[in-house]
């Protein structure tokens, strides 16, 4: 299956929340690979902690791939290449876990020709054959990489391929979101003018709420009584706007707490991290195991 | 004279086995030109011969720069209606001249490349079978990836396959002298074959390069799957329920040199004393077939003693 | 020692009968035909002589002077249809009779298209392998894609690369096979449109080539048979067979070689013929034939395909 990971705004958690999909996806005994679609500042290798592709490779990745200059992108075993520890060895029963890093300094496409759909075609359905879950990060907003997106999977109507709406729980966020999608331009313009079927593309979306503050969280005690009340009357309100923009509940497929780990570092969050030093939260964990089930599964997915 | 090839092995993207019906509309990549079928002792389907021009540098361990220039050949077969294979190959010769002549020269000498300039076969074969950085000589493998690429994407393939499975990719070099063959597995998905066969090259060693291609994949894939399964560690329902793909789809495709000219036979058989395929095929097809075995045996416990 | 075969497993390849040289006498477009019957006389006067020097030509190479020599005609009848063949055979029979000109076989062009159910146009498609450009080191963009054929390099295209890097230069094309400079040449193979695929005018003469040369096999069968005719013609195009037997006595439709007489005008486009022929990949198999057959009647072919294939310009 593919999944795209999409967001209107720059910084909402994207990257960060669906590497850790994926991570949990392959905990869960999955094959999974990561695709840095992100041409704009190809640097998911720091999440999974890949000093090799931090900042994108060198030895060939998504940019040049899709230009037409090598034949396979480069590939990144992550329990192999791995600088962390607690991801350098497969625990039994886990699934493969590879990234495919963009190019060291390579940047946004400004646009996209015939050639290019037919290499992402041909490099989704090889990885399809390959991967239960294949997760491809796009950049923020309407970029070419969404068109590129777009396109590929218009032709490939036989892949299943959903796609997730990342957004802050802040009445611009919510705004945006529902922009990204129903706007003008938006995925389902855009899928629309690629060959998609609008209704169909538009059941294949979800959204999913990042760095959420719970008000009635352990951590807000320390509040005073009119923050909190504050707190819940606008969070009230933020659920009421959702609704009204189509991204409320049925059409959320999760939502991601505040965690102070990611908060302070862009990373994967291990059960080590839980149990062992308990730096992070084990609610924030369960959410994204709780993703990681989700996005497979068909009845969290049947039409709105 | 020196033959190299890349073989890519895969499963082919369909849920159920394709029907032989269906195999000559999914393999015939060429107009006018027959699938060969054949149904015994396996269904195995086989494309017409395409060609691709090269003009490029050769691979070479010493880094030479030798240039080379023809057509490589290429083939795509499907067995059980299964296992989906491409096959890309050229036998590598000594020009005439030291330049490139025209180019139906090339066209009339199907699978040649001819090398402009001085060569060795030791250091060519090393150089390929060390399988160096795409992208900077001839890349047999882009030419068996493609043919793959649109098999797969027949019309009459639904892409669902039963489970998920890793292409693997091996690298041959054959040469005349006294008959033998090494196997090298690789770490990944790689693996490197050296054959010498007596008298005139013929596609027999190359059906060889397929059928050892084809037997190390399934011997991969299911240990993959066994790996996965976790017997002994998940609940023995759900161990099966993950063993069941490979016994509906793979485990009846083990046939090792079903198709090879008698007089490679040997070669065959060689590797079945070392490394020893079928012995490690058999004691995994048991320890599946043992799983389901006690599977079983613990259903119909439960049903006579209910708890 | 046993054997065991499947007869779907094996392949065989049927031999064509071949003349030695296929001499095209003419060719008919609607624009020639509207201008009338004079216009038709006018040309074969002009052929005749050529066909004469042809024969006397082969004559003098073969053994005992025997040579065989067949002569064609092509309609066309893909690129607007005109007229009936009840009335257009018989008038064009008569304009090369009045000049003791004998045509023995007539050709429809759609028939390079497909003939009697062989889609001959994409049986040559699918056998080009385009003259790769020095490194060339495996897959690449083929003509199968895109519809084209050159001889060269094209013209680097201003890519569509990342952001933020410059543009490219204009770099000039170049050919392959060049000798010091370029002729490059770029050809146009088909078309696809709302209708399906519209195959090129050079394109269809390429094959038309390929089958006076009797390299066409369709699952080792020889694809298009002469089939011979009385006095009278259809009153339908598509009833009329891909190719007639007008002359009973004729030699072999196909040949080791070909000779076509044609207007100048047609130079661009046998300019792409040859372009294309020089990058079809024949069956090594009815190569290998037409060799043996050659040197047994003791002839030395030319080892290049265009090069069995000549012209006169008129
Ligand atoms: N659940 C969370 N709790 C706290 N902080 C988070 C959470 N999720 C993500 N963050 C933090 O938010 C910041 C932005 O996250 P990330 O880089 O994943 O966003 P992005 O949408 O991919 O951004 P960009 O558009 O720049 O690629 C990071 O510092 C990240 O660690
Ligand atoms: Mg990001």
């Amino acid at each position: 299956m593919l999944v795209f990971a999409i967001s209107d705004k720059g910084g909402t958690g994207r990257s960060v929340t669906s590497s850790n999909i994926v991570y949990r996806r392959a905990l869960q005994g999955q094959d999974v690979c990561y695709l840095d679609f992100d041409f704009g500042s190809p640097t998911v290798g720091a999440i999974f902690r890949v000093s090799g592709a931090a900042r994108g490779t060198l030895k060939g990745g998504l940019h040049r791939y899709l230009e037409g200059e090598i034949a396979e992108p480069t590939r990144i075993d992550v329990w192999v290449e791995s600088d962390r520890d607690a991801l350098r060895s497969k625990p039994p029963g886990a699934g493969q876990m590879v990234l495919f890093p963009g190019d060291e300094g390579g940047a946004e496409f400004p646009t996209f020709e015939g050639e290019m759909v037919e290499r992402c075609v041909r490099l989704f359905a090889k990885l399809q054959e390959q991967f239960d879950l294949v997760m491809v990060d796009l950049s923020a907003g309407r970029s070419h990489a969404a068109l590129l997106a777009l396109a590929a999977t218009a032709r490939l109507p036989k892949i299943p391929c959903r796609w997730l709406v990342f957004h802050r729980w802040t009445r611009q966020h919510i705004l945006a979101a529902d922009g990204l999608v129903t706007g003008t331009h938006g995925l389902l313009d855009a899928g629309e003018a690629h060959g998609h079927h609008r209704a169909l593309l538009a059941d294949r979306i979800r959204f999913v709420r990042t760095a959420v503050l719970d008000p009635g969280a352990a951590e807000l005690d320390g509040l005073r009584d009119t923050q909190k009340t504050w707190l819940s009357e606008f969070d009230r309100e933020l659920r009421e706007l959702a609704s009204r923009h189509g991204v409320g509940r049925t059409s959320m497929l999760g939502k991601v707490p505040l965690d102070p780990v990611l908060q302070w570092r862009e990373q994967l969050i291990t059960d080590e991290d839980v149990q062992g030093t308990m730096i992070a939260n084990v609610e924030t964990v369960v959410a994204f195991d709780e993703l990681a089930k989700k996005i497979v599964d068909d009845a969290a997915w049947e039409g709105l | 004279m020196l033959i190299m090839g890349e073989v890519r092995t895969g499963l082919l993207q369909n849920s159920a086995e394709v029907p032989e019906s269906d195999l000559s509309s999914v393999l015939g990549l060429l107009a006018g030109e027959r699938v060969r079928i054949s149904r015994r002792p396996i269904l195995h389907a086989l494309s017409p011969d395409l060609l691709t021009g090269v003009d490029c540098l050769l691979p070479s361990a010493a880094q030479a720069k030798i240039r080379g220039v023809g057509t490589v050949v290429s083939r795509c077969s499907i067995t059980g209606g299964r296992v989906v294979q491409s096959s890309s190959y050229v036998r590598v010769t000594k020009a005439e001249t030291g330049h490139r002549l025209p180019w139906s020269h090339y066209l009339a000498r199907p699978g040649v490349i001819e090398v402009l300039g001085k060569a060795a076969a030791a250091d060519l074969a090393d150089g390929f079978l060390a399988f160096g950085l795409p992208g900077e000589h001839l890349d047999v493998g882009s030419i068996s990836d493609r043919l793959m690429d649109t098999v797969q994407a027949a019309e009459s393939l639904d892409r669902a396959s039963p489970f998920r499975s890793t292409q693997t990719r091996l690298r041959w070099v054959a040469a005349s002298g006294e008959p033998g063959v090494r196997f090298v597995l690789g770490e990944g998905v790689e693996r490197r074959v050296r054959i010498t066969y007596e008298g005139e090259f013929s596609t027999a060693v190359l059906d060889l390069c397929e059928d050892l291609a084809l037997h190390d994949w399934l011997l991969t894939t299911l240990l993959v799957i066994v790996e996965r399964a976790r017997i002994g560690a998940a609940p023995r329902a759900e161990v099966s329920a993950r063993l069941a793909p490979a016994v509906d789809a793979l485990l009846h495709l083990w046939m090792p040199g079903a198709r090879i000219h008698p007089s490679l036979a040997p070669l065959w058989e060689s590797l079945e004393l070392a490394p020893g395929f079928t012995r490690q095929w058999q004691s995994l097809v048991e320890r599946v077939r043992d799983q389901f075995a006690v599977n079983t045996l613990a259903l119909l416990l439960r049903e006579t003693n209910p708890v | 020692m046993t054997t065991f075969s499947e007869v779907t497993a094996e392949r065989q390849i049927k031999s064509a009968p071949l003349s030695h040289v296929s001499v095209e006498v003419g060719h008919l477009y609607l624009e020639d035909y509207q201008l009338g019957a004079d216009r038709l006389r006018e040309q074969f006067a002009l052929v005749t002589p050529w066909l004469e020097t042809v024969r006397r030509d082969w004559r003098a190479r073969v053994p005992g002077g025997r040579a065989r020599v067949s002569t064609c005609f092509l309609i066309d009848d893909c690129f607007g249809r005109f007229s009936t063949p009840a009335e257009v055979v018989p008038m064009i029979r008569k304009a090369a009779d009045d000049n003791g000109l004998t045509i023995d076989y007539l050709a429809r062009e759609s028939a390079c298209v497909s003939a009697d159910g062989v889609p001959l146009a994409k049986l040559v498609a699918d056998r080009l392998v385009p003259d790769p450009p020095p490194d060339t080191r495996g897959w690449r963009r083929s003509t199968s894609e895109t519809g084209w054929l050159a001889n060269g390099v094209r013209s680097p295209m201003p890519r569509s690369g990342q952001a933020m890097r410059g543009p490219l230069r204009w770099e000039p094309p170049s050919q392959n096979a060049k000798r010091g400079h370029s002729i490059f040449v770029d050809v146009e193979l088909w078309k696809d449109g709302p209708d399906g695929r519209v195959w090129s005018c050079p394109f269809l003469a390429s094959v038309w080539q390929l089958l006076r040369l009797g390299l066409l096999r369709n699952e080792g069968e020889l694809p298009v048979q002469p089939v011979s005719a009385g006095d009278a013609f259809p009153a339908d195009w598509d009833e009329l067979p891909p190719v007639v037997r007008l002359n009973p006595a004729a030699t072999p439709f196909s040949a080791y070689t070909t000779m076509s007489v044609l207007s100048t005008r047609f130079l661009q486009v046998e300019l792409a013929v040859r372009t294309i022929l020089s990058q079809v990949s024949v069956d090594p198999e009815v190569l290998g034939q037409v060799q043996e057959r050659s040197a047994d009647e003791r002839l030395r072919l030319a080892e290049q395909l265009v090069d069995r294939v000549s012209y006169v310009f008129l």
